[in-house]
Parts: C-alpha cells; structure tokens; sequence
C-alpha cells in the first residue's frame, strides 16, 4: 500500500507539474483575440513549414542512422566501440553543438578557412547560406548530429529488452546474411521498443530553442523561435498570442506523431514484403560502408565543432581566411569568470543534486517494481510524458504556478523542474541495467536469509554500481543542456551554463557565447569520464562481475 | 549667511540626511541588475561595477544577463499579473525608449527618484535634452539617465574610400558592391534605429514624428519601404536573412562577411581595433541628415526588493569617477551624460586624460554632427510591424 502511495507520488511529481503547465498556458489561450492575432502573423505559414520540415526530417533522418549503425555495429564488442564513439556528441549539449557547428560550417567558419584561398580562391568569406538557410537544412544537421547518438544509445538499451542473439541466431539458421538478418529479425522489435524516446526526438526536434537560436532561419523562424520572442516581449498582449502558439505548437507535435505512426504501420508492411520476399542476400558492404562513412562524418563534425568552440572562446585577432587565430588569450574566459562562478554554482550544484535525486528514485522505483514488470513498463511510459509534450506547451504554465508559489528561481523551482527531464532518461539507465541483472542472486541472498533491505543494499546495490555513476553521469549532462527549463523557472535569476550561453548567443556576443558552450561541453564529457574512472576504481577487485 | 542659503535651497538640506539614510538601508542589501549582455566590455563593466559597490557600499550587486530589455519587462509585467507586488526579482534595470515607454505606461517603475540622487545634479540637461526626455516621453525622474548615444555605421575603409552618407548614395553603393551590407533584423533594437535613421533622414521638418503614429503613416513612412524595396536584392544573403543584433553584425564585418555595422555607440569600433576583432581600417561615419540621437538611463521596478540598494547604486554609476571609466575605451567606451565642465577640477581631468581610437566621432558637441530626435515610440513599434508584414516570407 505504501509503495503505491509512493509511486502515485512519484508520478504526481512528474505528472502534476505538467498538467498545471499545461493548463495555465492553454488558459490565456481560450478566448478567440489571440488566435485571430496569431493567425495574422506575418510569415506564420512559413514558420509552420519549416517547423515540421526540420522536426520531422531531423527525427527521421537521426532514426534511420541510427539504426543503420546498431545494424552494422551489432556484434557485443563493437556496438561499445560504437557508444564510446558517440560519447562525446551525446554529452555535447544542444546548443554548445549548435554554436560549433555554426562557427564550423558559416561563410566565415572553419571549413571554409581550411580551403581557402588555395583551393577556393576566396579571400573574403562569400555570401552563401551555408548556416541559418532559409529552409532550415543546417537546422536538421545539427539536429541529427544530437539526436542519432541518443536513438543509438535507446536502441542499444532497447537490445536488454529483445532476445537479439536467440532471432539472429534463427535468422542465420534460415540463410540470411547477418545484415539483413538484424533488418529482418532484430530491428522491428527494437523500434517498438524505443517508440517513447523516438517520439520525444520529434517533439525536441519540432519545439526546440537551442539550435534553431544558433542553425535555423530568422526571417521568419521556426515558430518555437516564435513562441520565445512572444513569450519575451515587453507587450502583454503577446502573452495570450504566445500562450496560443505553444497550443498551437503542441497540436503540431500531436499531428507530427499521429502521422509518423500512421507511416510506420505502413513502413512495417512494406519491410515485412521485404523479409519474407525469400531474398537472402544483403548489401553488407555497401551498409558497412555507408554506416562507416555517416558514423565518421557525424563524428568529424562534431569534434570539429566543438573545437571550434573552444578556438573561438580563445581567439584574439582571427581574420578571414586565417585558419588559425593570429593571437589568443584568455580573456573572455577570465571575463566569464565572474559569472562563471555562479554558473558554476547553479549549473553544477544543481545538476548534481538533480542527477542524485534521479538517482535515488529510479533505483528505489526499479527495486520496488521488480515483481511487477507491467508497472515498470508503464511508469517508464509515464516518466516519459514532460519530453513529449513540447516544453512550451506547459513551461509558461508551470512558471505562472511557481510564481504564484513564490518559488521561482529557488532551487526548489529549479529542482522539481530539472527532474522532470532529467528522471526519464536516468529511469530508463537504470531500469534497463536492472533488469538485465541476474536474477538469480537477489533469490540465492534471500534464500540465505537476508532481508529484502539486505540483499538490496549488499547484492544489488554493488552490482549496479557502475550503472549508478553513469546514470549520474548521464542525469548531470542532461540537466546541464537544459535551457528552456532553466529560463522559465529560473525567472532570469538562476544563472547556468545554458541560460548564460543563450543570453551571449542571441545577443551577438560570440566568443562569450563560445565560452559558455565549452564550458557546457567539457562539463559532461569531465562527468562521463569521472564516472568511468570512479566505476574502474570500485570494479578494481571485481574482476569478472558484469556490469 | 549659512542660514540664509540653506533656507533659499532647502532641498539640497532635506536631501542630506535622506540620502545618509539610503546608503545605511542599502548596506548589506542584494541588488539584482538586469543589464542587456551583447556587448563583452559592458559585461566587464558591469564586473567591475560588482566589485566596487561590494566594497564601498558593502551592496552585493548581482549582475543578471539579459538577451533584450524587454524580457526584463516582461518579467515585471508577469509579477504584475501575478500579484507580485512586492519582493520583485529585479531590483534595477538598464533601459530606454519603448521598453521605458511600456513600464511608465503600465506605472510599473518607482519613483520619481532619479532627480533626487546625489550625483543627478551634474547631468547635463540643457546641453544633451535627450538625458531628460526619453524618446520623446519626459523621463519626470523614473529614470536616471546613464549614457549617451548617436547612431553611427561602421565601414571598412580598405574598400570603401568615399563612405555614403545618405540613402541614395549608400543604393548606389549597395548595387555597386552586391551582397555586403546588411542590418540586424527589425525588431532588434539596432536593426529598427537603423529603419528610423533612414526614414527621419528623409525629412528636414521633422515636428510631426514627435507626436503619436496616425492616419498618415503609410504616406510619412513610404520613402523607406521604397528605399528598402530597392536596396534587399543588393543585400548579404539578398535580404533574405538578416543578422540578429547589432553585435552579430559587427562580428559579421570583423569577420569579414560584410562592409558594413550599425551601431550607437562608435567607440565600440575603436576598441574592436584594439582587441583585434575589426581590422585596422574600420571607420565610423554619419548620415549628412544627422544621427538619431538617445540617451539610456536606470530604472527601478514599482516591486523591486532592493530599492536602497539600486538608488546607491545606480547614483554610484553616474559618479564623475564611474563615468569616467565608462567612458574609456579601453573599459567601455560609453559617453558620459555628465556636463564635464561643471565638474570640479580633479573630475574634469579625468575624463581630458581620455584617449578616443581612431574610429571614434564625438557622441555629443559641434564634432558629433547634426541631431535627429527620437521619434516617439509608436513609430518604432509601427515601421517594427509594417516591416515584419512587409519582409517576414509569408
């Protein structure tokens, strides 16, 4: 009974905050005037289309790599080479990548200076639309540069769920080459399995500041950029047009989702013309080596980007087409330092109090639901929802309900906020390294005569130790990436990486603005690697125990 | 005699003990300080600022970015409409012209206190009237004045000899040389100065943009939409897309993207030489017609927690010292509201010892040119809509 009074609460925690947000933003939204005004938007069709082109396409495109890498990469040891390999773009939050990829590919960005002039004869940068073209295509490369590392990591968490080596095995038995046996077999049970963070990918891909601020258009831009600028204007009429916007752009997700599935069924049928046309061949090596060239593609540019970040944030004097900064120092980054500070403070305090609450819950969430797997199933599903819903649709919301609190900006605000998109994704780590945990030896503790609290903390515990410093880990880099979240409910007041490198972004200030990305870069990549170091350190005399 | 003068002036003997009384209230208080942070050398002012009231005042001033002051606006409107009347989350606020307009309007500022701090009493009014009238809008002591600016654009004049200064020259440049020029995207602040400097340059008799936008906006605002009508095609990115703020045009010309950035403030050319981020051979120029001219002052919300704190505070940013400061380039580089000669001697020395860079013009006096005035701010919020309704691809 307890347990389920926790659970609800659990759930009313991540649950309630949303509902609220929702409604307090559909409210002003009721009445027809703002609907009229919004639908008076010069540009607004356009906006729209390039919403859902960019969201759709991102979210597609990021899946179908995704995808074609776990194919090719299937094998055990390779699919880890292949998770490290990504490590770093998933780490990278949305807008540190987007400003590298911006300060990579503009006119005047790093791959035109590595060409020019030798081989382009340029000496100024030329007036191409290389970033922010009108039809947002570096918009979804900079998307897809995010979005297929994380479907790689759920279909690859996904795989705990699907008896992947028992259906290959079937498959080969049958003559089907290992690429189209995985296609055929393994694939289609994965992605019903990984549908919640699919969709989540379309919802961020559609209702996404972070690297439409830095890749999109702005004339006009997509209407989340829309949304933001009326959420933030001066005129209090354009509450009530913005509050209409988020619905509006909630419905737009809604569709989005309605339609992908609707085109799913029909993928489905036409890949299961293809699984039984009785072919067994494959294009192994074209696969392989397509896979091989996207994977090192979206690798290079991310790595590339995110040097140039750093190079940026350091450089003095750095003219077209110098591939070098002529002279740098460090005085942007000792200029941030006075905000640093409390950047540092509020990001990081509050990213690692919010991953070790998230912690705490998906453990003691997992544990108690270990007899009943629908629940988990279910409460994963529901944990789910604050990264389905756009975050416009509930965050003004949710900001009216913790201002009327007089809470906003607190820790408090900023806490309960963060944990609704941080608990998912730590949920999810944590349930999927649970499950796959041998059985057997909570049973063989307790038929030792340990209590449930005992074999818990002394069995289970231990063995997922490794999982938990990753699961912080992973909880520490997604709460640092949060922008929108820490807008809202921060009221302007809580300073983090994220707010400060948006602020700099939007107001023109590059290299303060590259400063804040790599320092909200390097952050994850420091706490992926701490967690490593500290699994290998408590793993040290653990030879052999799976983790 | 001692008596006598008090008796004449006995504001200035009330305002002593008040004021000894704001500084003891405002020790110890935590000041939030929204400032816009697109420009790296007001952040670092702003820094020093921090350390300065810390130690002389024991006031811990807390420095909050902000994108646009209108989001600072906004949250002042928000705690408005949510009930918030005291205990607001800004305790003072950078401002100027609509965002001014749109607080006053609302009564969401508190005062009137700006005439009544210390320093107040150096501005120089009759010299710089923009210091007192914001836009058109009397400031009636809302707001205190903080510095001054007039509406200038940047060239590189490694490619450009002969500058254009006014619109039909700068058409006749722009179809010369396709593709780089551009303005920040309208409405950006920067980006709608440079719609108003086009348009008011077009006029010589300029009374009736004073008074409130009407019926005849569409006749009095056609020779800018015919100008911009003619001139996108020629544009970076063919007028397509536009940069998003004065700042990121600038780092477009530093960049090299461009030939071309507006600004307020020419200074800011000068110490981008310095820093390395423009070449050498940027220079500022003026239209023939006269520059825009603004001032931009200090605010206090109606709910700010803080208000000792903000009131020493912000009579702290207009000391001769702190502008001074402000108006070095190598801090800033920001014109001072001060008339420099009414301030005692050690003061006025100060701001002689200035070393303006080679692409710095007057801000103010016979050097800086002639002056535009604001017009009032329902022009600006009127060429905003018509140009989004005009240029945003529908």
């Amino acid at each position: 009974m307890t347990k389920r009074a926790l659970l609800a609460a659990v759930l009313l925690l991540v649950l309630l905050p949303v509902a609220v947000g929702l409604g307090g933003t559909i409210l002003p939204a009721l009445s027809s005037e703002p609907w009229r005004e919004l639908f008076a938007t010069p540009g607004l069709a356009r906006a729209i289309t390039l919403t859902l082109f960019t969201g759709i396409a991102s979210a597609v495109i990021s899946l179908g790599l995704a995808h074609l890498l776990l194919a090719v990469y299937s094998a055990r040891l390779a699919r880890e080479r292949l998770r490290a390999a990504m490590l770093p773009l998933l780490a990278t939050p949305h807008l540190a990548l987007a400003i590298g990829v911006a300060l990579l590919l503009a006119p005047s960005g790093w791959l035109l200076r590595a060409l020019s002039p030798w081989l382009t004869g340029f000496t100024q940068p030329p007036d191409w639309a290389t970033i922010q073209d009108p039809w947002g295509l570096s918009l979804v490369l900079g998307l897809v540069l995010k979005e297929t590392p994380f479907l790689v990591l759920a279909l690859g968490s996904a795989l705990t769920q699907v008896p992947s080596e028992r259906l290959m095995l079937q498959a080969r038995t049958l003559g089907y080459r290992p690429f189209k046996s995985w296609c055929v077999a393994v694939a289609p049970l994965l992605q019903r399995q990984i549908r919640l963070p699919f969709a989540a990918v379309v919802a961020f891909g559609l209702g996404n500041v972070d690297v439409a601020i830095a890749l999109g258009p702005s004339n006009p831009p997509t209407l989340a950029i829309l949304l933001w600028q009326w959420f933030t204007d001066p005129d209090l009429s354009r509450r009530a047009l913005a509050a209409a916007g988020a619905v509006m752009l909630t419905g737009l997700t809604a569709l989005a989702l309605w339609a992908l599935h609707a085109l799913a069924a029909r993928v489905r049928r036409l890949w299961l013309r293809h699984a039984t046309s009785g072919r067994r061949h494959d294009s192994t090596v074209a696969a392989t080596l397509f896979a091989n060239s996207i994977g090192a593609l979206l690798l290079a540019t991310g790595l590339l980007a995110l040097i140039a970040l750093v190079l940026r944030s350091l450089a003095r004097a750095w003219r077209f087409p110098e591939f070098l900064p002529r002279s740098i120092d460090m005085n942007s980054w000792s200029n941030a330092l006075a905000t640093l500070t409390p950047a540092l403070e509020g990001s990081v305090g509050l990213a690692l109090l919010t991953a070790f609450v998230a912690l705490l819950v998906s453990l003691w969430a997992a544990e108690t639901l270990r007899p009943l797997p629908q629940w988990r199933t279910r409460l994963a599903a529901l944990l789910f929802v604050p990264l389905i819903v756009p975050q416009f649709g509930f965050l003004y919301g949710l900001q009216v309900a913790l201002s009327a609190l007089r809470i906003e900006g607190t820790w408090t605000a900023m806490l309960l906020t963060h944990l609704l998109f941080v608990l998912p994704y730590v949920f999810a780590f944590v349930v999927a390294a649970h499950t796959a945990l041998d059985a057997r030896l909570p049973i063989v503790a307790r038929s030792l005569g340990a209590s449930p609290t005992a074999t818990f903390a002394k069995v289970t515990l231990p063995l997922l130790a490794r999982t938990s410093l990753q699961a912080l880990a992973l909880g520490f880099a997604v709460s640092l990436a949060l922008l929108l979240p820490s807008l809202f409910a921060g009221a302007g007041r809580f300073i983090t990486f994220a707010t400060e490198a948006a602020a700099t972004m939007t107001s023109g200030s590059l290299r303060s603005a590259a400063v804040y990305g790599s320092a909200q870069a390097l952050l994850p990549l420091l706490g992926f690697a701490a967690a490593a170091l500290a699994g290998a350190l408590v793993f040290r005399r653990r030879a052999g125990v799976p983790a | 005699m001692i008596t006598a003068l008090a008796a004449a002036t006995p504001g200035v003997r009330a305002a002593e003990p008040a004021w000894s009384e704001w500084l003891r209230r405002a020790r110890g208080q935590q000041v939030y300080f929204n400032v816009w942070a697109g420009d790296e050398a007001v952040n670092r002012y702003v820094t020093w600022t921090v350390a300065e009231v810390r130690r002389t005042f024991g006031i811990e001033l807390v420095h909050v970015k902000i994108n646009d002051v209108a989001e600072a606006v906004a949250r002042v409107l928000a705690e408005r409409a949510a009930g918030r009347d005291r205990d607001g989350t800004i305790d003072l606020l950078w401002l100027n012209g609509e965002n001014f307009a749109a607080l006053r309007q609302a009564d969401l500022l508190y005062g009137p206190w700006a005439d009544e701090v210390p320093n107040a009493r150096w501005i120089d009014r009759a010299g710089n009237p923009t210091t007192v009238t914001d836009f058109t809008l009397p400031t009636a002591g809302y707001e205190l004045a903080w510095g001054t600016s007039r509406f200038t654009l940047f060239y590189d004049s490694a490619r450009i000899r002969t500058p254009p200064r006014d619109s039909a020259a700068l058409l006749a440049w722009l179809r010369a040389n396709p593709g780089r020029f551009t303005y920040p995207q309208p409405p950006q602040f920067h980006g709608t100065s440079f719609l108003k400097q086009l348009l008011l340059a077009e006029y010589t008799d300029r009374a009736r943009f004073a008074a409130a936008v009407g019926g005849d906006f569409a006749t009095l605002s056609a020779p800018l939409w015919r100008w911009l009508d003619a001139a996108h095609a020629s544009m970076w990115r063919s007028g397509r897309n536009f940069p998003a703020s004065g700042p990121a045009q600038r780092r477009l010309l530093g960049d090299g993207e461009v030939d071309w950035a507006v600004a307020f403030n020419s200074a800011e050319a000068s110490r981008s030489i310095q820093s390395g981020e423009f070449p050498q051979s940027i220079r500022s120029v003026r239209f023939r017609a006269g520059a825009l001219a603004n001032s931009h002052f200090l605010g206090i919300p109606y709910n700010a927690r803080s208000v000792a704190g903000a009131k020493v505070v912000a009579n702290f940013l207009l000391s001769p010292a702190a502008q001074a400061r402000k108006g070095d380039e190598r801090y800033w580089g920001d014109a001072t509201v001060l008339d420099i000669e009414r301030l005692p001697a050690a003061d006025r020395a100060a701001f002689a010892a200035l070393r303006p860079g080679p692409a710095t013009l007057p801000a103010s006096g016979p050097g800086a040119g002639g002056v535009i005035d604001e017009p009032h701010p329902s022009w600006t919020i009127a060429i905003e809509r018509e140009w989004l309704r005009r240029y945003r691809a529908g």
